[in-house]
């Protein structure tokens, strides 16, 4: 019996959070966020199995792209504080930093913290020369997330499912840089 | 840091259970487009086929063991998937298979489900084992039949409907058995 392994997820540190994979543990704090209004924007309601599978293709989408999304964890507490990672599922238009944040993250700028290490991962890293971020045209706190990153509109993405999403584009590496 | 994850290789008289890959999406598309899909929740969109994949991948990651892809060795065809299988909202952990329709007839579904129910009891140390089937699907009856594994109540999954709970001979008797 042999095989080697499939996914090397890096654990990534910054001031105040640990981004690593998600685990089992982190399933009750996703189904308190999908039975509550902040899923309103990410597609809806899920049930316990549903937001199960979720977590489980996420990790499968490291596996298959060799990058996806991590769980964000504070340091200091150790509590889950959302998602975040590049992402890319086979019904995205092109790849994006995507990010899910539960409610006792907001606030104090951990979303931004968790985003800014995504993205240079992704234009370090994995090499990306763009990235974008997919948002409904009502989640107000996620845009403005959005443009404190610097991302700018940059048209609209009908998805089969979740409907228009606008789609925000993030400055590039060099941009980034300067 | 990193976190590894590590999906084994293993090897039967005919086949390779090896991890589930990119390639075998082409596969599973075609599948989807026949009526074998009756028996395990239905025709899905290629985003559903996709996401269904990444799932077994990540079951692995979750569980520690999953579904592996099944290659027939001397062809390198794939033929579907088996091995211990445990999504939230089972009842127990199974060992799951779903072939695609190439490897009717020759006894490719038995030596794959023979290898994963061996690696449940050997290696992950499994006392019990069962496999959940829809009661149509006589095919996949007659398989766990011929796996020793009885009928042992119907289990209501919230998406899925009225399954059979087929129970496999533990470790303990098959050893009997074999001796």
């Amino acid at each position: 019996m042999s095989g080697l392994p499939i996914a090397e997820i890096p654990v990534i540190e910054t001031e105040r959070l640990v981004l690593r994979p998600h685990r089992e543990a982190d399933l009750d704090d996703w189904i308190a966020f999908y039975a509550s209004d902040r899923a309103a924007h990410v597609g809806g309601f899920q049930d316990r199995d549903q937001v199960w599978r979720g977590l489980v293709a996420g990790l499968g989408h490291w596996m298959l792209r060799g990058y996806g999304m991590w769980a964000v964890e504070e340091k200091a507490t150790g509590l889950l504080c959302g998602r975040v990672g590049p992402h890319c599922p086979i019904d995205w238009p092109e790849p994006e930093i995507g990010w899910l944040l539960l409610e006792r993250a907001e606030g104090r700028g951990i979303a931004l913290e968790a985003a800014l290490a995504a993205r240079r991962f992704a234009y370090g890293t994995l090499g990306w020369t763009t990235t974008i971020s997919l948002i409904a045209a009502a989640n107000m706190r996620s845009i403005a997330l959005a443009e404190r990153l610097g991302a700018r509109p940059d048209g609209v993405f009908v998805h089969g499912r979740y409907g228009e999403m606008p789609i925000y584009r993030h400055p590039s590496p060099s941009e980034v840089a300067a | 840091m990193t976190v590894s994850f590590t999906i084994p290789t293993i090897e039967t008289e005919r086949l390779v259970l090896r991890a589930p890959a990119e390639a075998d999406y082409a596969a599973w598309l075609a599948f989807n487009e026949t009526d074998r899909t009756a028996f395990v929740g239905g025709r899905a969109s290629p985003n559903t086929v996709w996401r269904g994949l990444a799932t077994y991948l990540g079951h692995w990651a979750l569980r520690g063991y999953g579904m592996w892809a099944v290659d027939l060795k001397e062809t390198g065809e794939f033929c579907g998937n088996v091995g211990p299988w445990c999504p939230q909202g089972w009842p127990e952990p199974e060992i799951g298979w779903t072939l695609t329709g190439n490897a009717e007839g020759k006894g490719i579904a038995r030596e794959a489900a023979l290898a994963s129910r061996a690696y449940a009891y050997g290696t992950l140390g499994w006392t019990t084992a069962i496999s959940l089937i829809d009661p149509q699907n006589v095919r996949s009856i007659a398989l766990a039949q011929r796996l020793g594994a009885w009928w042992d109540g119907d289990f209501v999954h919230d998406e899925y409907g009225t399954m059979g709970v087929w129970r496999h001979p533990g470790p303990d008797a098959l050893e009997e058995a074999a001796s």
